[in-house]
């Protein structure tokens, strides 16, 4: 059973002068197992979507259901983990073992299966065993960032929603961030990320659900992205769609260096082979 | 402007952060200066206006020692740091405010704050969120304001500290632009990121890691070497596309690399000229 919105639209200060409209008639469909990405400018309503989905918001009108659940019951509360865009927000333990048992100690799970978890959770985030005594407080944004998905992951989530997991890391980190997030999503978990990182996410997304001003303006495979008019585009991928529309007949749909190397290498192959065929005349 | 000399700095638990750093920022320069977490970006640029003192060596500041506490209101009044996260920066309730705090500090006649306030205002862009809490911008502005409050300081120099990285690419670009529009003016600009795309247009680009620097050079050539690979830093993809296809006798100039736009105007050039 997926996560779905049907018709949902949410109001901040409804009913005031200062009424904004955060989100408009979305429908939308998360299966288990799939990576999806949530574009869009600031504004948008991307941090506002995703809090719907373990019911840390409600809409004003429409319906969400997670696995056929109402988002604000218990049980949904563990199937969904959320990691926010500030770590240091949502930590507040003495050391990093009570920070990651928390979530599996509050759901009743005993001492021994707890340890496990977290042990479990802090190898998938590449952190040592030996950060367990520490304060989170005296980790780099990076590791509290780590820190964070760990906490989601004890729980083992059916869905795993994150909100800019990798801003403000270093490109190593990232990495190992986007790996653990690639063996979760391959162990059968949906990732579900707000992201601007175009070129750190784009590999790995699935599915992209692209917002504006509160609507969905686009939802869809990542190639169905790289064919829509009006997106933000990796650097790569925008490339090659300026030189498709400058006559240059290369497949726009491309988005890493070693693609776009092979296709323009193969469109200069094309056009010195025409060049030479016209020169005898 | 600035030197280093063989500049030292552990953490209190004794774990070296910078180990012998030695170099000169000439005035009017425009420095990047980039590195994995921890290579020690952020404590090399706390020491460049003495919120931190080198535990060995000396960082001269127009000639003034950052140790000698009777210069230190003085340099920094030369040297203003911009940090990550404008929120640990705000002090006052309104922007306006804000902005007027680093200069009543200096204890600067009220018409001289006045007309500072006004003209970063207008510098910034700010004037419509002049009654504004900083709280309650956006990252962005957030962060334009945070850049605003050290400009009516009027230093000569600015360090960024990885100003961009809470930012969506838009914010980021606008803080970019300020940055770019300030070093045009004549301020030297030491500028630390993650992300390389953002220092095209940077004079020299300083590497660090582990606390020391390991690679110096013009944009050009730090950002396609290949040793950035081995230190975690990715290249720009354009440029290490334009890289790639050197090799295969395609040409690509440098400084088309730095967009989607001119990567494919200068592709289109070379294939389909006759």
């Amino acid at each position: 059973m997926p996560i779905i919105l049907e018709n949902v639209s949410l109001f901040y200060s409804k009913n005031t002068p200062l009424e904004i409209t955060a989100l408009k008639d979305v429908n939308l469909r998360i299966e288990k197992g799939e990576f999806v990405g949530i574009l869009g400018e600031k504004g948008a309503g991307k941090s506002t979507l995703i809090k719907l989905f373990n019911g840390i918001l409600r809409p004003d009108s429409g319906k969400v259901t997670i696995d056929g659940l109402s988002p604000s019951s218990k049980k949904v509360k563990s199937r969904v983990g959320m990691v926010f865009q500030q770590a240091a927000d949502q930590l507040f333990c003495r050391t990093i073992y009570d920070e990651i048992a928390f979530g599996p100690l509050n759901f009743g799970y005993s001492r021994k299966e707890t340890e496990e978890r977290v042990l479990e959770a802090l190898e998938a985030v590449y952190l040592d065993r030996t950060m367990l005594s520490r304060n989170p407080f005296s980790l780099s944004g990076g590791e509290m960032q780590r820190v964070a998905l760990a906490c989601a992951l004890a729980l083992r989530p059916d869905y795993l929603v994150l909100d800019e997991p990798i801003t403000g890391i270093d490109p190593s980190g990232k990495k190992e961030i986007l790996e653990t997030l690639k063996k979760v999503k391959d162990q059968g978990t949906a990732v579900i990320t707000v992201t601007h990182n175009l070129k750190g996410f784009f590999p790995l997304l699935e599915k992209i659900i692209h917002l504006q001003e509160g609507r969905i303006s686009f939802q869809g495979s990542r190639k169905e992205y790289l064919e829509t008019e009006n997106v933000p585009l990796p650097p790569v991928a925008a490339m090659m769609r300026e030189l498709k529309s400058r006559g240059i007949q290369v497949n726009p749909a491309v988005f890493t260096v070693e693609e776009a190397l092979e296709e323009i290498l193969r469109v200069k192959s094309i056009i010195e082979k025409e060049k030479a065929e016209k020169q005898p005349e | 402007m600035i030197r280093l000399e063989n500049v030292s700095y552990s953490y209190p638990d004794g774990k070296p952060a910078l180990s012998d750093i030695h170099m000169g920022i000439r005035k009017g320069e425009y420095i990047g200066i980039i590195g994995r977490n921890g290579s020690g970006k952020s404590t090399l640029a706390l020491h460049l206006n003495g919120l931190l003192k080198p535990g060995k060596g000396k960082v001269m500041v127009k000639g003034m020692d950052t140790r000698d506490i009777s210069r230190l209101q003085e340099i920094r009044k030369i040297v203003g740091i911009v940090f990550q996260n404008p929120e640990t920066q705000f002090i006052g309730r309104t922007v306006e405010e804000d902005l007027a705090f680093g200069p009543e500090n200096l204890c600067l006649p009220p018409e001289e704050i006045r007309r500072r306030v006004e003209r970063v205002l207008a510098e910034i862009g700010l004037e419509n969120y002049r009654y504004h809490s900083p709280k309650t911008l956006s990252g962005g502005q957030g962060q334009c304001a945070a850049l605003a409050g050290t400009l009516t300081m009027e230093p000569e120099c600015l360090v960024f500290d990885e100003v961009t990285s809470m930012l969506d690419p838009d914010s980021g670009k606008l803080v970019l632009k300020h940055v770019k529009k300030l070093h045009e003016k004549g301020k030297t600009i030491i500028y630390i990121t993650h992300n390389l795309e953002e220092l095209h247009d940077a004079d020299r680009i300083i590497v660090m890691d582990r606390g020391r620097i390991v690679l110096e050079g013009e944009p050009e050539n730090v950002l396609s070497n290949p040793f950035l690979l081995d230190l975690g830093l990715t290249p720009p993809s354009l440029m290490d596309l334009a890289e790639r296809l050197k090799k295969h006798g395609v040409m690509i100039p440098w400084e088309k690399t730095s967009s989607p736009s001119s990567f494919a105007e200068e592709i289109c050039r070379l294939f389909l000229k006759t």
